[in-house]
C-alpha cells in the first residue's frame, strides 16, 4: 500500500490559496467560503492549521457577512445558507465563534425554515435536504437549535426517505450518497436516527463500493469518486454499519488518487487535483483512522477535538 | 509570470472591456443563440477558416506578449458565431470573466441603490419621471452584464438573484421566458449548473397560475431528455424533471411514462432515468389511492395494474437482453414490491367486501414463482470469464434476497424456502465473496 504525502498536500493547499488569479480560482471565487472550509479543515486534520494567518481569514469572513446575518461566498456576494455554515465552521476551527453576533446568524438561518419543516437556501426559496442539514449543523454549533421547529425539520427529512432506504434532495427524489449524508447527519444531531432503516440503508451504501478499485460511488452505475469516501463512509459510521465495506481497499483507493509530485487529491487516479477532493480524501482517511490524520466527527465534519471543545468542555449559554 | 500552460491573455482593462462589449454585442444581435461552447484557440481558427457565408468570426487584435519590443499585434480569434451557435476562445475566458464580473458588480450596485431610492420616492407624492427612466436603463445594464457573466460562470448566484429581483418587480411573461432561455443557454455549456436549474423552478413557480403551464412542462421535460443525452445520469437535470411531476395531471404522468420509454430502453445504465419512471408511477399510485370515490379508485387501480404489468414485462425483456445492468434490477425491485404490496391484493379485497387472501395469495405465489424462474435463468453463469454474466448472477441473487426480506416482513410469505436459501447463499458466496458478511447477515433473518 502507498503512503499519505501529507506535506505535499499541505503545500498544495497553501499554494492554491495564494493563486487567486488563476482561471480555476476565478471560477471558484463565488464559493471561496466553501473553499476556505475545505482547505483549512484539511490543514487542521493534518495538524498544520497554525501556518495560516488567522486574523486575515477571520476579518475576510466577517466582510462576507450580509446585513441579513447570512454570509456570501465572497465579499459583495449575496448571502446563502451554504456559505453561512462554512463561515461558522471556519470560525469554529479558529475558536473565534464569539466574534459573531450569534443571535443575528441564528435568526437568518431560522428565517429560512418553511411551514413544512424544510429549509430554503436563501430568500429565493429553493428547498433541498442539504439545507436542512446545514441549518441543523450550524445552529447546533452555535447552541441555537431551539430557534427552529426541530420536530417539523425532522419530519420533513423523514418524508424524503425512499423505498431503498436512502434519501434524496426533496420527497421522491433519487437517493444520492451526498443527500443521504446530509439527512443521516441531521437526524443524528437531532437524536432522531431511529427513523433510519439501518439494514436497508446500510446495504444500499455498501453497494457503493467497487470491488475492483475499492473506491465508492454515490449512486448505482456511477464511477467511484474520492468524495464519496466521505459521504458514504460517514453515513455508514453514523448508522453503525461501517464494517460492511472493505476499509483497506478504500484506503488503497484514496491513496491512489494522490498527486505525489504536486500534492493534492483528485476524484479518481490520474485526474486533475482540486481542494474539494483533497479535503474529502483526507477526511475519508481520518474516518478510516489513518495514522497522522486527526479524527473527524462524522456528523459535524469538523475535527473531534474541536467538537468536544464546543459541546463537552464549554458551558452552554442560555438558549 | 504565469506559465504558458494557462495560456491566459493579458491586456489592459480597457481592451478587456472592449472584448466584453463585442461578446455582449453578439448576444444582443442574435437573441436566438441556443448553444455556447468554449473552444480551444486552434478550433476557433479552424472554424473561421472554414467559414460559410452565414457565420462570422470576431477577430481581436492583441499585442503579442513575447514580441513586446517589436510591438507586433498578433491576430487572435476571440469568438465564432454562426447558425445561432457561439464559440468563445478559451484563451480569452479569464479576462472576459474579470471584465464581466467588474461590470456586473458595478451595475448591480447601481441597481440596488436606485431601487432603494425609488422605494423612498414612492412614499412621496410626485412622480419623478427622471428616476423611473434611469431605473429601466440600469435594469438593462444589469440584464446585459449578468448574461455575459453567467455564460462564463453559471454558478455566480448573485447574478441570477439580481435578475430575479428585476423579474419580481416586472412580472412580465416575456421576461420570464427570457430567463428560461438564458438558463437553457448556460446549461448548454454546463449542464450541471445548479443555479441554472433552480432558476427555472423559480420561473415556473412564478408562472404556476398561467394558461401555458402544460406546454412549459412539456418543454422542460424535453430539455432534460436532450441534455441527459450528453450528460449521463445528471442528478440536477433528472431531479428537475422529477420536480415537474408534482405539477402534472394523471394524464400527463401517463403520457410522460409512455413518451420516455424509448429513451430509457436505449439508456439502460442510466439509473436516474429509471428513477424518473418510478417517480411517475408512484405519482399515479398516490393519486389513485387518494381517490375518494371507491368505484373511481378501483378503475384507476385496474388501469394502473395494466401499466405495472407492462413495465414488468418490458423490464424483463431488457434484463434478458442487457446482461448485468444494475439499474434494470433496481427498477425490477421497485416494481415487484409495489406490485405485491399495493396492487395484487387490491381487487380481492373489493370483490366480495372481505379480504380473500386465497385469491390474492395465488396471484402472489405465481408471481414469486415467475421471479424465481427468471433468477435461475440469470444466475446460470454461462461463461465465468465475462464479468457481465457474473454481475448478472449477483444482481439476480441480490434481487431475490431483497424480495425475500421485504415479503417476509410485510406480507409474511417466504420467497425462498430453506433449501432455496442455502442455494442462494452458495451462489452468492461463489460469485461475490467480498460481501459474504452481507449475504449471511440477511439470509439469517
Amino acid at each position: 500500500m502507498g503512503e499519505l504525502a501529507a506535506e505535499k498536500h499541505v503545500r498544495y493547499i497553501l499554494a492554491v490559496e495564494k493563486k487567486k488569479d488563476s482561471y480555476e480560482a476565478l471560477l471558484m471565487e463565488h464559493l471561496r467560503m466553501n473553499g476556505a472550509y475545505w482547505g483549512l479543515t484539511t490543514l487542521d486534520l493534518l495538524g498544520k492549521l497554525g501556518v495560516v494567518d488567522e486574523a486575515e481569514v477571520v476579518s475576510w469572513i466577517m466582510e462576507c457577512q450580509h446585513e441579513s446575518g447570512g454570509f456570501g461566498g465572497n465579499v459583495g456576494h449575496d448571502p446563502h445558507i451554504l456559505y453561512t455554515l462554512s463561515a461558522v465552521q471556519v470560525l469554529a476551527l479558529f475558536d473565534k465563534i464569539h466574534v459573531l453576533d450569534i443571535d443575528k446568524v441564528a435568526s437568518y438561518i431560522a428565517s429560512l425554515q418553511n411551514e413544512d419543516g424544510s429549509f430554503s437556501g436563501d430568500i429565493w426559496g429553493e428547498v433541498d435536504t442539504r439545507f436542512s442539514y446545514i441549518a441543523i449543523c450550524a445552529l447546533s454549533l452555535l447552541h441555537q437549535l431551539a430557534r427552529i421547529h426541530v420536530e417539523k425539520a425532522v419530519n420533513y427529512i423523514v418524508s424524503c426517505k425512499n423505498m431503498d432506504g436512502g434519501f434524496g434532495c426533496t420527497p421522491g427524489a433519487e437517493s444520492h450518497a451526498g443527500q443521504i449524508f446530509c439527512c443521516v447527519a441531521a437526524l443524528a444531531i437531532t437524536g432522531s436516527l431511529h427513523h433510519v432503516d439501518q439494514d436497508r440503508l446500510g446495504w444500499w451504501l455498501c453497494e457503493r463500493q467497487d470491488n475492483k478499485s475499492g473506491g465508492l460511488n454515490g449512486r448505482p452505475e456511477k464511477l467511484p469518486d474520492v468524495c464519496y469516501s466521505w459521504w458514504v463512509l460517514s453515513s455508514l459510521i453514523m448508522i453503525d454499519r461501517v464494517h460492511w465495506i472493505d476499509k483497506n481497499k478504500l484506503i488503497k483507493f484514496i491513496l491512489g488518487c494522490q498527486d505525489l509530485e504536486k500534492g493534492g487529491i483528485s476524484d479518481r487516479p490520474d485526474d486533475a487535483v482540486d481542494v474539494f477532493h483533497t479535503y474529502f480524501g483526507i477526511a475519508g482517511l481520518s474516518l478510516l483512522e489513518y495514522p497522522g490524520v486527526k479524527p473527524i466527527d462524522p456528523a459535524y465534519a469538523l475535527p473531534v477535538d474541536l467538537v468536544d471543545r464546543i459541546f463537552v468542555l464549554r458551558r452552554q449559554p442560555k438558549a | 509570470m504565469a506559465a504558458t500552460t494557462t495560456n491566459a491573455a493579458a491586456c489592459s482593462e480597457e481592451e478587456a472591456f472592449d472584448i466584453l462589449d463585442q461578446l455582449i454585442d453578439i448576444l444582443e444581435r442574435d437573441p436566438l443563440i441556443d448553444e455556447v461552447g468554449f473552444v480551444h484557440p486552434s478550433q476557433i481558427q479552424a472554424l473561421s477558416e472554414g467559414a460559410n457565408t452565414g457565420s462570422r468570426s470576431t477577430e481581436v487584435f492583441q499585442k503579442d506578449e513575447v514580441l513586446d519590443n517589436n510591438d507586433v499585434q498578433k491576430k487572435r480569434w476571440a469568438f465564432w458565431h454562426g447558425d445561432h451557435k457561439l464559440g468563445i476562445s478559451t484563451h480569452f475566458l479569464p479576462l472576459l470573466y474579470v471584465a464581466a464580473k467588474h461590470k456586473f458588480m458595478a451595475s448591480c450596485m447601481k441597481y440596488r441603490i436606485s431601487t432603494e431610492a425609488s422605494k423612498k420616492q414612492m412614499d412621496g407624492d410626485d412622480q419623478d419621471i427622471g428616476i423611473s427612466l434611469a431605473f429601466s436603463k440600469i435594469e438593462m445594464e444589469v440584464i446585459r452584464h449578468s448574461k455575459a457573466l453567467l455564460l462564463l460562470c453559471g454558478d455566480f448566484g448573485t447574478a441570477w438573484n439580481t435578475r430575479k429581483h428585476i423579474g419580481t418587480s416586472k412580472q412580465n411573461l416575456l421576461l420570464f421566458m427570457d430567463e428560461l432561455q438564458l438558463s437553457t443557454l448556460i446549461l448548454s455549456v454546463a449542464p450541471k449548473t445548479e443555479c441554472a436549474w433552480s432558476h427555472r423552478r423559480w420561473v415556473i413557480k412564478m408562472l404556476a397560475g398561467s394558461a401555458n403551464l402544460a406546454e412549459i412542462l412539456e418543454q422542460e421535460s424535453l430539455l432534460v431528455e436532450k441534455l441527459a443525452e450528453k450528460s449521463k445520469m445528471n442528478y440536477r437535470a433528472w431531479n428537475h424533471r422529477s420536480w415537474l411531476v408534482s405539477y402534472m395531471s394523471k394524464q400527463q404522468m401517463l403520457h410522460e411514462l409512455a413518451k420516455s420509454r424509448n429513451w430509457a430502453g436505449l439508456h439502460v445504465a442510466d439509473n436516474s432515468c429509471f428513477h424518473y419512471r418510478r417517480r411517475l408511477m408512484l405519482g399515479m399510485l398516490d393519486n389513485a389511492m387518494k381517490e375518494q370515490d371507491l368505484i373511481a379508485r378501483s378503475a384507476e387501480v385496474e388501469s394502473l395494474s395494466v401499466v405495472w404489468k407492462e413495465e414488468l414485462d418490458w423490464n424483463e425483456i431488457l434484463i434478458r437482453r442487457y446482461i448485468g445492468r444494475e439499474a434494470l434490477w433496481l427498477h425490477r425491485g421497485f416494481l415487484s414490491i409495489c406490485w405485491a404490496e399495493k396492487l395484487i391484493g387490491y381487487f380481492s379485497i373489493l370483490d366480495n367486501g372481505e379480504a380473500t387472501l386465497g385469491h390474492a395469495g395465488n396471484r402472489l405465489s405465481m408471481f414469486v414463482e415467475h421471479e424465481l424462474r427468471l433468477h435461475h435463468l440469470c444466475s446460470s453463469v454461462q461463461d465465468s470469464e465475462f464479468d457481465d454474466y457474473i454481475k448478472q448472477a449477483v444482481l439476480s441473487a441480490a434481487y431475490i434476497l431483497h424480495l425475500h426480506m421485504q415479503f417476509s416482513g410485510r406480507l409474511r410469505i417466504q420467497v425462498v424456502d430453506k433449501r432455496q436459501a442455502d442455494d442462494l447463499r452458495t451462489l452468492l458466496h461463489h460469485v461475490c465473496p467480498e460481501k459474504n458478511w452481507v449475504w449471511d447477515y440477511f439470509l439469517q433473518t
